[in-house]
């Protein structure tokens, strides 16, 4: 799994490439989350969230409404989507995927995420830098002496989530022509 | 969208109203020592089936299942309440280098509650390697016939003559086309509305899984039922197990709760599947139980791989009975092992599963979900486990003591899989295709057979790449006569600790080459008829 230290034990090897990343590095900048709709998170933290609300449009693309406001209540829908879902899985699961969020949404000055290695997006606000690091992740070679298949696995995960929570709600069911489950008459 | 008539009851909660006996572990506030003539682990295809068998030989029985009792009521046929409810691991489930996932029914009836209600007896080939190559005895047809005919009553095994919904019949119409052998499935239904939705619960008790068949049977008889209760550990005493050690899940499902429940038996039967079988013996950590090394080795998936086709009518894979048709053309024309063998089938096309079976994000992935009502799709199941160069898997556990799979995809399996993109894709487009996608990273959507054929040939054969599926776990404690290279004889007896067997799908010593729900339902109720003699004498 992607871990930070998976990921620095790996790029020792290449310590030219750890140099550029100290150099380099900057505090990036975490969206603020959005509202939470009175959902309780028992996983998500703000900073997650904030993530997620960046990731989630560009990971749905055009099957997301396209008026502002339902668009908006579409994403913090996932959101909550996101944490029911993994909260039922199981722990050791949620542990590996607070790993990627660890990856994702370290904000520490000091912290040791190789930001530069792994191609996560500084600021979060621009979508094609967002679509170039998910096409990162997703092309990313399993075979990399540097981060092995972390990268695809991290996001074939974070895609699966996304795409379970989305489909999972009735809202999205208009775009892909699903008419929902058959009615039973006299239950 | 069909409107249909429910005038079923849901007779199983009634029965637990009216009095079957039934501990729901998750709601325990004390810890437990129990005592019974056999304890059951796991409620699916072949716990189900052996503790009816059991407990209508006189015998006090006792099952314990890790998932929940969810009955009809229950199944409202929505994706985002099944898989979390009624799936191993919310049907998240992967292998270690997350290559393919695998999907297992976690709740009272296992994978009989969620699975599609293909029914296929053991192909005769398979029988005939068993006998021939892994010294099993008592497995020719002629001597599994009469369990086959045994199980197909209680089941309701019946030719399935409605028409095929337009997903299946493409398979249909596309092998026509090609001169490929096609046949129907058979389905354990009785009184099926034809709704589709066999992967979220049947909410009709149309569906003959074990849940409204076999469990209730064993529970008039008396039975005991335990949910939301994981088997931990056997104890071994002089060669012998002592007793059974089980853990409380919490309300929840996805963790152990407080409470300890100790079972004592005289004969304890493993049905917790292909993994979860294994892993009870592995966490047990005795040489006796394992003097081999061999459980949990040579665990089988039959890797699938799956093509969609965006055709020019609307499908809606999503709705009616989820498969019906088949085509073991590749398996039959293959039985040499030169090449890898597959069969062709089609899965349902819910949303969700759908959404997160397809490669890809973004613009190409919506653009697929907005013609999903016109999206088939076909898999291929590989026949692993006949050749040398294809021994599955191995069950290890994780440090919370949980089962997880290692399963390398062997270069021989990876082939048979490119030779299936290729069939499908020709299949796809024989039944009038618009486009057909191979679900791999590197494929895109092809508007010609010429440009598809292209492209898999080249196409990486690698995890993670290639997006692969499992649905039919088997192996991991194989029956046989040599003790030295299997795990339990061929009546399912554990080849060292008497008073231990193992009645699941973990026992087969290949995969069986077609759905295995019937091969373990034949199976388990040769064992158990057997072992019920034993006991009573
Ligand atoms: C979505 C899906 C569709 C399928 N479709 C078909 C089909 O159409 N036709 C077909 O032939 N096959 C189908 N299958 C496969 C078939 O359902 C399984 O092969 C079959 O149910 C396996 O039977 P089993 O007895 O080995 O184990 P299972 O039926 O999996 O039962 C094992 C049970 O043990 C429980 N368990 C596990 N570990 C423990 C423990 N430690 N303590 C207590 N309980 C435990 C599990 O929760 C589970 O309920 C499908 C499977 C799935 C998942
Ligand atoms: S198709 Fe499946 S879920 Fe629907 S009624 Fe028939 S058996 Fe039940």
């Amino acid at each position: 799994m992607l871990t930070r230290r998976n990921l620095l034990k790996r790029s020792a090897i290449s310590g030219v490439t750890l140099l550029a990343f100290e150099t380099c590095y900057a505090s990036p900048q975490i969206p603020p989350a959005p509202d939470g709709m009175g959902h309780h998170f028992e996983f998500l933290t703000p900073e997650d969230r904030g993530i997620l609300s960046k990731l989630i449009p560009v990971i749905l693309a055009e099957s997301l409404p396209s008026s502002s406001k339902k668009h908006e209540q579409a994403i913090k829908e996932v959101i909550v989507g996101w944490d029911i879902a993994v909260s039922g899985l199981p722990i050791l699961t949620q542990q590996e995927l607070r790993k990627l969020f660890s990856v994702l949404d370290s904000n520490l000055i000091f912290s040791l995420t190789p930001r530069l290695l792994t191609g996560v997006p500084g600021a979060w606000e621009d979508p094609t830098e967002i679509e170039d690091f998910l096409n990162n992740w997703r092309n990313s070679n399993p075979e990399s002496i540097i981060t092995g298949n972390e990268l695809r696995v991290g996001y074939m995960g974070m895609v699966e989530l996304t795409m379970a929570s989305w489909y999972g709600n009735p809202r999205s069911w208009d775009f892909c022509g699903y008419g929902g489950p058959p009615v039973l008459s006299g239950t | 969208m069909s409107d249909a008539k429910n005038t079923i009851t849901d007779f199983v909660a009634e029965g637990f109203q009216n009095g079957w006996k039934h501990i729901d572990a998750s709601q325990l506030d004390e810890d437990q020592t129990l005592e019974t003539d056999v304890v059951i682990i796991g409620s699916g295809a072949g716990g189900g089936n052996s503790a009816e068998i059991l407990a209508q030989a006189g015998l006090n029985v006792m099952i314990v299942e890790e998932g929940p009792l969810q009955t009809s009521s229950d199944f409202h046929m929505k994706e985002d309440e099944a898989y979390p409810n009624l799936y191993q691991e919310s049907a998240g489930r992967q292998t270690k280098d997350r290559g393919i996932k695998i999907f297992q029914g976690r709740m009272v009836g296992g994978g009989t509650g969620i699975n599609w209600t293909t029914s296929f007896r053991t192909p005769s080939s398979t029988l005939k390697f068993w006998a021939e190559e892994m010294s099993v005895q008592g497995f020719s047809e002629e001597e599994m016939r009469p369990w086959f005919e045994l199980v197909e009553k209680r089941y309701n095994i019946q030719d399935w003559t409605d028409t095929p919904n337009a997903n299946n019949s493409v398979l249909e119409t596309g092998c026509t086309k090609l001169g490929i052998r096609w046949g129907k499935i058979r389905r354990n239904v009785a009184g099926c509305l034809n709704l589709g939705y066999c992967g979220t619960g049947c909410p009709v008790n149309a569906k003959q899984s074990t849940l409204v068949t076999t469990i209730p049977g064993a529970l008039k008889k008396g039975a005991t039922l335990i949910s939301k209760a994981r088997a931990e550990t056997f104890e071994i005493k002089k060669g012998k197990i002592d007793k059974l050690h089980c853990r409380s899940m919490t309300p929840r499902g996805n963790a152990p709760g407080r409470q300890s429940i100790k079972i004592k038996a005289r004969h304890y039967v493993l049905a917790a599947g292909g993994i979860g079988s294994p892993a009870v013996l592995l966490r047990s950590e005795n040489k006796t139980l394992n003097p081999y090394g061999l459980v949990g080795k040579r665990t089988f998936l039959h890797p699938v791989n799956i093509s969609g086709a965006i055709m020019p009518f609307r499908v809606n894979g999503e709705y009616g009975a989820p498969q019906t048709s088949y085509s073991d053309h590749y398996i039959e024309t293959r039985l040499d092992n030169q090449r890898a063998g597959f069969k062709l089938e089609c899965p349902p096309l819910q949303p969700m599963l759908t959404a997160t079976s397809l490669e890809g994000h973004g613009k190409s992935h919506a653009e697929i979900m907005k013609q999903r009502p016109f999206l088939q799709v076909l898999i291929a199941l590989q026949r692993d486990g006949f050749h040398h160069d294809s021994i599955g898997g191995q069950v290890f556990l994780k440090s919370d003591g949980t089962p997880g799979l290692d399963y390398q995809v062997s270069g021989y399996v990876w082939e048979g899989i490119r030779d299936a993109f290729l069939v499908m894709a020709e299949i796809q487009f024989a039944a009038g295709a618009k486009v057909v996608a191979p679900a791999h990273r590197d494929a895109r959507l092809y508007h010609s057979l010429k440009e598809v054929k292209k492209t898999i040939a080249a196409l990486d054969m690698e995890i993670l790449k290639a997006r692969l599926f499992s649905a039919h776990v088997m192996g991991g404690c194989p029956i046989g006569e040599n003790p030295v290279k299997s795990v339990v004889n061929s009546m399912g007896r554990h080849h060292e600790v008497e008073n231990l067997s193992v009645f699941d799908g973990s026992v087969f010593p290949t995969s069986i080459a077609a759905n295995p729900m019937v091969s373990i339902f034949g199976t388990s109720a040769k064992f158990a008829t057997e072992l019920a003699k034993g006991l009573a004498a």
